[in-house]
């Protein structure tokens, strides 16, 4: 069964008294393990799509379905909770706590879920900081890491739920292009480690290149599902 | 539950770290928490000592716990006077029964009857004094006394009369340059202008020997009367079962002189009346400058009011020179001569006193001391002295005026509250007294009035039946008039046989007859103070069941004004309490906001990754909360610490009557209450969370969607 599935999503925005339409019947389904790209311009939709499927946002018209869910269904506790447990972000300006340290950064989903004795929570968080080669920054603040570092502390985070799902808004944008192509590649590995579902919005080529699929968007429309590189490689792998 | 626990503290972890990073806005807000939280506490404290210190004042001076006056009175019971002078009672007939009554519930310890007036009491004049010391020595002369120390006094009385006609004769002359001889007085003024005349001439004291009684009640009975000064002045009193009222009034206390014995006639003057209204005006700006430079560091060099002081002490000498005789005024002449040094050496008395009284800061501690030590002890300093009968004068219920003569036993003040007018003005005089002036009638004056009635032969008359009665049945004329020489001494000489008079200074009353008559208020105190209102409906109960008609007030409101001056302070403390709390939440409430908007990226980051809205919300909340109580805790320490310090400084001084009354004593000496830090805590931790609620709520209301926001 597929993790996301998107029927006939239309979502309008209010501009002053115009009405802009950001999404306009898009269907899509994403199945389990994809590493999926979505891919456009500014302003075509990408962001409101990933919104909706990371049940941020409901929308207009359509359902989305999220791990078998209709999150229009869902009250925003329980779209709470979804996102708390299925979903994992990560997002363009790594958007980390800036009060907590890498370590508590990566900590703090854990203790919302709550349940895990402090030794497992730290096990699991060192892992994951290992695993992203920034365990020996964990007692630091995310002020004083470089932007790659921070994303890195970013994917953890996202990862330390063992989400079935992990949304990325454009988690390359702020980085220069070499970083930018280690994130990939350490999502990417994680993607092969777990079976992730990793879905990340990118108008950067060289990034669309790894994905196993690229979804591309324009005025709110998807005009084309192409298999990419990365795929490609998988499949001859 | 583990899972609840990990988000609290997570969520503190957050909060405080917030705290910490924001430095400045949180220093912001907990300076205002921390102001706030000193006011509070510091002005509380003040507040709850005034309220302790009047509560001592009022309820140990004349209040007591509760007061009872007819509930059919016109004005309210005002212990201390109002605005419009004494309040109108309704007079309590039978204070004997009200004492039954209310001497019957539980917490009731004591009953003490009251009643408060204003009287005139006349102070004689410095004429009158020294014409009575030279009728003592006439008479001394005239007993055949002839030794040259009696003669030398009855000289020197004589001299110093004849100074004083001369000086009222200048006095008057003055007045009559621009009086109107014309009008109806004219012929009054041009004889009293003759008979001075005559006073003052040389041949009436060359020829006062030749008949000195005559001259003397000449002297006594045409020229005493045109002296102006003296006469009467007024006294506030409150005339009460006087052993009662020390037993009842712990701060009530005999200054000079003694306790009126128990039962006598008497009157205890009030020592601060008798500073402000009976003493040597000089005298009385004497200390009035000594009090304002050692109590309240006031100096005469830059102080406008003591110059004026000491400007009228200079020039206003006569008093004191009339009171001196010749000898006096030599002595005293001598004394200032030693004590003023060299420069004094050959000035007559007015230069010397005009020195005297010409003080600086310099010299004034000496010149005090001169006056006290050298001059005063020739001098009457109070127009009435311990030992004196004084004969007081009061318009009585019935429109005219009642008098009677009281020895003045002593001068009454009011432990801790000495300097304050507010109590000091007033006098103790004993029940019965009060009754007569009050013209109320006291059952010996009931009988008195009786006998007189029927020694002259009176009987009471129906208004309809009078016409009949007096003028007869309608018949023939009954008898004729005929022109009667009224025999004075025979009628007198009867009343004495049938009951010999009484000198009512010397009778002692019993406590039946005390208790028995009229009062116009009565003050109850109580075993248990603090059973206050729980006592004050018992006794209403007991005086409705009793059918007495009584008020029951409690002492706060018998005071009057005075006792409202607190409820104001506090009113004004409340005011100002709410107007700081209104402005620091809204100082806080804007602060928080925006930190609320610096901080939505990051809210909506913790909502995108799982933090439910109430996360949001109680993360705000705890971090204003948090702020109030640690900064509200520091504040009322400091607090705290200020009420220390003035502790420490010595107290607020008392630098008026009302506040020596209102501290109940000379300082207020603050007590830090355990309620005022309690209520600051409160205060302060309940106007934070209300002032971070809005922004809370703002926060709560952040969408994850803010966490993608890319602007930056």
């Amino acid at each position: 069964m597929s993790i996301v599935a998107v029927q006939g999503v239309s979502k309008d925005y209010m501009l002053g008294k115009t009405v802009v339409p950001a999404l306009r019947d898009v269907t899509l389904e994403i199945g389990r393990g994809e590493f999926l790209s979505i891919a456009g311009p500014s302003g075509s939709g990408k962001t409101t799509l990933l919104n909706l499927i990371g049940c941020v946002d409901t929308p207009t018209t359509g359902v989305v379905q999220v791990d078998g869910k209709d999150t229009s269904r869902l009250s925003e506790r329980q779209l709470t909770d979804l996102r708390l447990r299925t979903i994992g972000f990560i997002f363009q300006s790594f958007n980390l706590v800036q009060v907590l340290s890498v370590f508590q950064n990566v900590e703090f989903p854990l203790l919302l879920q709550g349940g895990l004795s402090r030794r497992d929570r730290e096990a699991r968080v060192m892992g994951l900081l290992e695993a992203v080669g920034i365990a020996s920054h964990a007692r630091h603040r995310p002020s004083e890491l470089s932007g790659g570092q921070r994303q890195r502390v970013a994917v953890a985070r996202a990862l330390v739920t063992a989400p079935s799902l992990v949304l990325a808004d454009e988690p390359t944008a702020n980085l220069d292009s070499a970083t930018g192509e280690n994130i990939i590649d350490l999502m990417k590995e994680m993607n092969a480690r777990d079976g992730t579902t990793f879905v990340f919005s990118t108008h950067d080529p060289k990034v669309m290149a790894h994905a196993s699929a690229v979804i591309r968007i324009a005025d709110g429309r998807i005009v084309a599902r192409e298999a990419g590189r990365g795929a490609a490689a998988e499949a001859a792998r | 539950m583990t899972g609840r626990r990990d988000a609290l503290l997570v969520l503190l972890r957050i909060s405080f770290r917030n705290l910490a990073a924001s430095k400045v806005r949180t220093s912001i807000i907990g300076a205002i928490v921390l102001g706030g939280a000193f006011l509070v506490v510091l002005g509380l404290s003040l507040l709850d000592s005034i309220d302790k210190g009047m509560r001592t004042s009022i309820q140990g001076s004349l209040g007591g716990q509760l007061q009872v006056y007819d509930a059919r009175s016109e004005d309210a019971l005002e212990l201390y006077g109002g605005l419009r002078g004494e309040s109108l009672l309704e007079p309590i007939e039978d204070f004997a029964k009200v004492k039954q009554v209310l001497s019957a519930v539980p917490n009731v310890e004591t009953v003490v009857p009251m009643g408060i007036d204003q009287a005139m009491v006349a102070t004689g004049n410095v004429f009158d004094v020294a014409l009575e010391r030279l009728r003592a020595d006439v008479r001394r002369v005239e007993g055949g006394d002839r030794s040259p120390e009696a003669l030398r006094g009855y000289e020197a009385r004589k001299a110093h009369v004849r100074r004083m006609v001369g000086l009222l004769r200048d006095e008057l002359g003055q007045a009559r340059s621009i009086a109107d001889l014309e009008g109806r007085d004219a012929e009054d003024r041009r004889r009293e202008w003759a008979d001075l005349t005559r006073a003052a001439d040389d041949a009436f004291w060359a020829g006062f020997d030749r008949d000195r009684y005559g001259n003397l009640e000449f002297l006594e009975n045409r020229i005493a009367k045109l002296s102006m000064d003296g006469g009467f002045t007024f006294i506030r009193y409150v005339g009460t079962d006087v052993d009662a009222f020390f037993r009842a009034f712990q701060l009530a206390q005999v200054a000079e002189g003694e306790m009126i014995p128990r039962g006598r006639r008497g009157i205890l003057v009030g020592k601060q009346y008798a500073e402000e209204w009976l003493k040597l005006r000089n005298a009385r700006r004497l200390d009035q400058i000594k009090e304002a430079r050692d109590r309240r560091g006031r100096r005469i060099a830059d102080d406008e009011e003591l110059q004026r002081w000491v400007r009228e002490n200079r020039a206003g000498l006569k008093d004191i020179l009339l009171q001196l005789d010749p000898i006096q005024a030599e002595e005293a002449t001598a004394r200032l001569r030693r004590a003023l040094g060299p420069a004094a050496a050959a000035e007559a008395l007015p230069a010397l006193l005009a020195r005297l009284f010409d003080a600086d800061d310099a010299t004034f501690d000496a010149r005090y001391r001169i006056f006290y030590d050298q001059l005063a002890p020739l001098l009457r300093l109070y127009v009435i002295n311990v030992g004196d009968t004084i004969t007081i004068k009061a318009p009585a219920k019935s429109g005219y005026f009642n008098s009677v003569n009281v020895k003045v036993y002593g001068f009454i003040q009011f432990r801790q509250i000495e300097k304050s007018g507010i109590a000091g003005m007033m006098s103790v005089m004993d029940l019965q007294s009060f009754r007569d002036l009050y013209g109320y009638m006291t059952r010996e004056r009931a009988a008195e009035i009786d006998a007189i009635k029927r020694s002259v032969g009176a009987t009471d008359l129906a208004r309809e039946d009078a016409e009949a009665a007096l003028f007869g049945g309608g018949g023939a004329l009954e008898g004729e008039s005929r022109a009667a020489r009224i025999d004075e001494g025979r009628l007198l000489a009867d009343r004495r046989a049938d009951r010999p008079a009484e000198d009512l200074s010397t009778r002692t009353y019993s406590q039946e007859e005390i208790d028995r008559g009229v009062a116009l208020n009565a003050a109850l105190i109580l075993r248990d103070p603090s059973r206050l209102r729980e006592t004050m409906r018992d006794v209403q109960a007991a005086s409705d069941r009793a059918g007495l008609h009584l008020k029951v007030i409690d002492w706060q409101q018998a005071s009057g004004l005075v006792g409202q001056f607190v409820t104001l302070l506090r009113v004004i403390l409340y005011s100002a309490v709410v107007i700081f709390f209104a402005i620091a939440l809204v100082i806080i409430n804007n602060a928080m906001v925006m930190a609320t908007l610096q901080r939505v990226k990051e809210i909506g980051t913790l909502r995108a990754i799982g933090a439910q809205r109430r996360f949001v919300l109680a993360m705000m909340l705890v971090e204003i909360a948090s702020v109030g109580l640690a900064f509200g805790l520091a504040g009322a320490g400091l607090g705290g610490l200020g009420v220390w310090a003035v502790r420490a400084a010595g107290g607020i001084p008392a630098t008026s009557d009302l506040l020596n009354f209102l501290f109940s004593g000379p300082a207020l000496m603050p007590t830090l209450g355990g309620g005022s830090v309690a209520v600051s805590i409160v205060v302060v931790v309940v106007v934070s969370v209300l002032s971070g609620f809005y922004p809370a709520l703002l926060a709560m209301r952040v969408t994850p969607v803010e966490a993608m926001a890319t602007e930056d």
